[in-house]
């Protein structure tokens, strides 16, 4: 998947009209991703990192650049994008699960209605998904009846549940707790071993360390610079990375 | 005093009213939930010039007094037309497209509520816009839709009472037929009222429990 030379701005409406404000959120973005990478954008808050994923996954559409998913470019007019975003899993920091459905209607919904599975096929494969982010317990729990941790589980399993091609992940802990960010995480972890497409937006130095092959220092709408977490670690090459480094090491130490 | 309730030709008058206000609420209510969601749905997605039209049907239909748009439908339309309708057939259609002009404010408010998050949802798992409003929005929505409605139910069966003006035989046309026929004025009204009551209470605390049955579970703190 590669997304070249993305832009996308939006307006913010103020109380008068003087005040509405527009936002440069992605300025010329350009970023690739392989079968079997695990790419991790990371950065200040309010930079644009959600827009940008958003963009990739086609839920906002770019206002320049080309979005590619393997050779299909789906930023050109009259591709069907209902067909490419079923191949693109997306999970959101605030988790969106169908409130009326219970964990298992969540992952069954879109094998039903997307992949076009018959009944029994389409419940054996959302059970398989459940069980893959260990939350069989919950099947028939709805969402606002599971804590954070869990819900975000059964986001995850949503989005896995069709064998996307690659998993794009939008702060997927930021709304909880540290304690329901753990068992996320480990999710996240065993879906990296099995060599899953991903890129994630987060900032779980630990887990980047140990995961990423890839990490993205993202500011102010554009991409400062890439290396593998080593580099992050050690000495990146910006100072603004460099100070973002010191900030959140220190967060995580403390 | 009420002996009249008694009388087989006077007790046959309330009930065939009684069908009559019952048949033109309950398709009143039905048409107007299944325009008022079509003009819901194309008032949030739809184009300024729809979303336009839209606003001058609704303005017309809740500014203008019921009695107006029935005597508009039943007298003026087919004369202009120069058609002869059917008055029960016009009655219908009257009180859907009247209810319509309402239901469709009650269904963009439960939709907005739900709009933003539920349909990045919907899409991010391949859905169309459509499959989503299907399986996701309107579920939702008419589950948070319920109460209203049950109001709007209660207002349009009252106001089904217009149709004794334009010749058509309901529950209101019975008490004053009963009426003439008896010279009692006090206990005619009283039946006739009562059974109002009897109906639209019975109708909504039927609501009331598919209301509690429907909820989805926790969801209602979120809505507060």
């Amino acid at each position: 998947m590669e997304a070249k030379n993305v832009y996308k701005a939006y307006r913010i409406k103020g109380d008068k009209k003087e005040d509405t404000k527009i936002v440069q959120a992605v300025k010329d973005v350009s970023l690739q991703i392989h079968k079997g990478d695990i790419k991790l954008i990371f950065g200040p808050s309010g930079s644009g990192k959600s827009t940008f994923l958003r963009c990739m996954a086609m839920l906002d559409f770019p206002d320049k650049g080309e979005i590619y998913l393997g050779d299909q470019c789906l930023t050109k007019p009259g591709v069907d994008l209902n067909k490419a975003r079923a191949r693109i899993g997306f999970v959101f920091q605030h988790i969106y699960l169908f409130r009326h459905l219970t964990a298992l209607g969540n992952v069954e919904l879109a094998l039903r209605q997307v992949l076009k599975l018959p009944k029994e096929e389409a419940r054996k494969r959302a059970l398989a998904a459940l069980a893959e982010v260990k939350i069989t317990d919950c099947c028939s729990k709805y969402p606002s009846q599971m804590s954070g941790g869990q819900a975000q589980r059964v986001g995850i399993a949503r989005a896995i549940a069709r064998n996307p091609d690659i998993i794009l992940l939008d702060e997927p802990t930021s709304a909880l707790d540290p304690e329901l960010t753990g068992e996320v995480i480990d999710t996240l972890r065993d879906l990296a071993k099995e060599g899953t497409t991903m890129l994630i937006v987060s900032h779980e130095m630990p887990f980047a360390k140990e995961v990423a092959e890839e990490m993205i220092f993202y500011d102010q709408g554009t991409i400062l610079e890439t290396g593998p977490p080593s580099l992050f670690f050690n000495a990146p090459n910006t100072d603004r990375a460099k100070q973002f480094m010191t900030r959140i090491i220190n967060r995580t130490t403390r | 005093m009420f002996e009249f309730l008694f009388d087989p030709k006077y007790y046959t008058w309330i009930l065939q009213g009684l069908s009559l206000t019952i048949e033109i609420t309950l398709f009143g209510v039905l048409l107007g939930l299944a325009i008022g969601t079509l003009l819901a749905i194309e008032d949030i997605y739809g184009r300024k010039l729809s979303r336009g039209a839209i606003a001058v049907y609704v303005e017309f239909f809740r500014g203008s007094p019921l009695f107006v748009q029935l005597f508009l439908a039943v007298y003026t339309v087919p004369a202009i037309l120069n058609l002869r309708i059917d008055h029960y057939l016009l009655a219908f259609l009257v009180f859907g497209l009247n209810s319509a002009a309402y239901q469709k404010g009650y269904m963009k408010g439960a939709m907005q509520t739900i709009l933003d998050d539920q349909m990045s949802a919907g899409l991010s798992v391949g859905m169309s816009k459509i499959q989503t409003l299907r399986h996701v929005i309107l579920p939702q929505a008419y589950r948070i839709v319920i109460p209203s409605w049950t109001n709007e139910f209660c207002s349009l069966t009252k106001s089904t009472a217009t149709v004794a003006f334009v010749g058509l035989f309901d529950l209101v046309s019975a008490g004053i037929s009963i009426r003439a026929w008896t010279y009692q004025i006090l206990p005619v009204w009283i039946v006739i009222g009562a059974i109002y009551l009897a109906w639209i209470t019975g109708f909504s605390k039927i609501m009331d429990i598919i209301y509690e049955r429907k909820k989805i579970p926790g969801v209602e703190l979120l809505m507060q």
